[in-house]
């Protein structure tokens, strides 16, 4: 995003091509920055996190951060615009300090690139959770994903992935119970029959399994906890940049380099629990191009890139689920 | 209780257990955020924003720039969950722009803008979380954030707002209590005791405004020291970091003036 001169452009692409390669910051082609995550920091969201890619370890600085947080919405299927099972909307906004050297016009537009690319990959069908539905044919909930970006240091779009990913793990759909209108029974006469005929008592049939939904609203029962988990929530998918300097690729990028490279290639990948990993989405950002024998084997090493984060990110999101659940427990236990 | 929550109840104390005057707790963080000059995330209770500053610098359009002085450049942005009800509001939001405006006419006096002819200082504000009292978290993080950034100030602006429940005054009202209450948000300068904002969406009796200025003087003069004490910590942090290294001449005496000097601000 940034604009380099020529020589700082052939500068950072002659480390990069070098062998062995050196970058600005010392790390070596597929190193990462350090990641920072933390979930639950929005307090009237319904899940949120807070991610931050390359925080300057001494002053508490720096870095692209990005903050995500999924807020649940009633909608009336009929008029609202809901639909049957539920929905999931994508937003991501862009502070204008993030981008400090762009007009708000511009700004639009790199919001506008990247919600495309986030909802369009994260409200695909087949990552959609199962229960999202209140009342069949009448309610659902509307999951809107929020995505703030504070900072852009470089490698934006693997940071939104992570932000979006942590909140929707986060996140807690509320318990719901659905509320039924039924006449009172008529014991004695009944109404229209002949009094002293003897008609027998219609018994529902224990096999009859045709139940006819009659629920009209629900109500949220007053329950200890905040509500169930989205369902499917390791399917979230995790998105790899390789930036491409041919013949070289790196992870990873700093702004700076960002702005030396001539092509991105964005892999999203879903690791279902058996089985390979899926492509759920594919960007191909920049000027340059590629052959597709390359492409062909980009994905494949990307997909090792991405299984490395998915388990790492797994590792921190089951942690940070035991800080703020038990931990949380235990502490309050001690204080009482 | 009733089902309505009590703004103030007969022992003396509000919803959220805190008493008449009593504020509520405020941290600052003034660590680096993303590429700003300066930047300081105010947290008033439950509300918390994020202000960064860019500048002074050239500014994106040229037409904005004044030939004798700096131009001060103020956006806001809400984010869309820091609500209950989630709403997005946009950039030309007229409530956002009329914050927005309202923050910068408050600066303009405090600011010394005659020293960066043709320059622009951008204030880049982002609410995170809201409860009540959103000016008043902008505008003290406005003030750390140009602090923050080195850009000279004629003092510090404190801000609080205050509210009336029947005839008791209340200060620092949360999101609750100002749906509920008459208001008014009044930015003061502790040093010299001039008020660059009064701000008021509601009616107020006339003879219970009296009171409720004092009060948020008297509180803006607390949230001085807090600020003062935040600068402070983050400079001397700063200044040792710096100061690892050998120093220059001796040091003992000049930095007991500047420590001095750091004193009367």
């Amino acid at each position: 995003m940034q604009s380099l001169s020529k020589a700082e452009k052939s500068y950072i692409q002659v480390g990069l091509l070098s062998s062995p390669p050196s970058r600005s910051d010392g790390r070596s082609l597929l190193d990462y920055r350090s990641v920072a995550l933390e979930t639950g920091v929005a307090p009237l969201a319904n899940g949120s996190a807070r991610v931050n890619i390359g925080r300057n370890a001494n002053q508490a600085g720096g870095g692209t951060e990005v903050v995500a947080a999924s807020k649940l919405e009633v909608e009336s299927i009929d008029d609202d615009g809901g639909v049957e099972g539920g929905r999931i909307v994508c937003t991501v906004s862009c502070s204008p300090s993030a981008y400090p050297h762009l007009s708000s016009g511009a700004l639009d537009d790199i919001q506008q690139d990247m919600t495309t690319i986030l909802h369009q990959t994260l409200a695909h069908p087949s990552l959609h959770p199962n229960n999202l539905s209140i009342l069949p044919r009448k309610k659902s909930w509307l999951l809107n994903l929020d995505v703030l970006v504070l900072a852009d240091a470089g490698n934006v779009y693997d940071a939104l992935f992570i932000a979006a990913r942590a909140a929707l793990w986060d996140t807690k759909v509320p318990r719901t119970r659905s509320v039924e209108y039924k006449a009172r029974k008529t014991t004695g006469t009944k109404p229209g029959g002949t009094g002293d005929m003897d008609v027998d008592e219609e018994t529902p049939s224990g096999f009859d399994t045709r139940q006819i939904q009659n629920a009209t609203d629900f109500e949220l029962p007053d329950y200890w906890d905040e509500g169930e988990v989205l369902d499917g929530r390791e399917k979230w998918p995790v998105c790899v940049t390789l930036n491409l300097v041919p013949p070289v690729h790196y992870l990873d990028a700093t702004g700076q380099e960002e702005a030396a490279t001539p092509l991105r290639l964005l892999l999203m990948f879903t690791f279902p629990p058996n089985g390979p990993a899926d492509v759920q989405a594919m960007r191909m950002l920049g000027p340059g191009e590629l052959k597709i024998t390359q492409l062909k084997d980009l994905i494949v090493t990307g997909e090792k890139y991405a299984h490395d984060l998915y388990h790492s990110l797994n590792v921190k999101l089951k942690e940070e689920d035991v800080r703020r659940n038990q931990k949380a427990r235990d502490r309050f236990e001690q204080h009482r | 209780m009733g089902s309505r929550v009590e703004i103030l109840n007969e022992g003396g104390f509000r919803s959220d257990g805190r008493r008449q005057y009593e504020l509520r707790d405020m941290t600052i963080d003034l660590s680096q955020q993303g590429s700003a000059d300066g930047s300081a995330v105010v947290t008033h209770g439950l509300t918390q924003v994020l202000v960064s500053v860019f500048g002074p610098r050239e500014a994106k359009m040229r037409s904005q720039t004044i030939h004798d002085r700096a131009n001060i450049n103020v956006e806001v942005n809400v984010a869309a969950f820091s609500t209950g009800e989630r709403r997005r509001r946009t950039r030309g939001d007229k409530r956002i722009l009329e914050l927005a405006a309202t923050i910068k006419s408050t600066f303009e006096p405090v600011v010394q803008t005659n020293l960066y002819p043709r320059s622009q200082i951008d204030v880049f504000v982002q609410v995170l979380q809201q409860d009540g009292g959103l000016l008043q978290a902008c505008i003290n993080g406005t003030t750390l954030a140009l602090v923050n950034a080195g850009i000279p100030l004629l003092d510090f602006v404190c801000a609080v707002t205050g509210g009336v429940h029947e005839t008791a005054p209340m200060l620092d009202l949360t999101l609750l209590e100002e749906n509920d209450t008459p208001n008014v948000t009044v930015a003061v300068m502790p040093k010299t005791g001039k008020v660059t904002l009064v701000t008021m969406e509601t009616r107020l009796h006339v003879d219970r405004f009296e009171k409720i200025f004092r009060l948020a003087g008297d509180a803006g003069k607390v949230i001085h020291g807090e600020m003062k004490s935040a600068v402070k910590t983050r400079t001397s942090a700063l200044v040792t970091a710096m100061g690892s290294g050998p120093r220059v001449g001796a040091g003992d005496a000049a930095d007991r003036d500047a420590d001095e000097r750091m004193n009367e601000y």
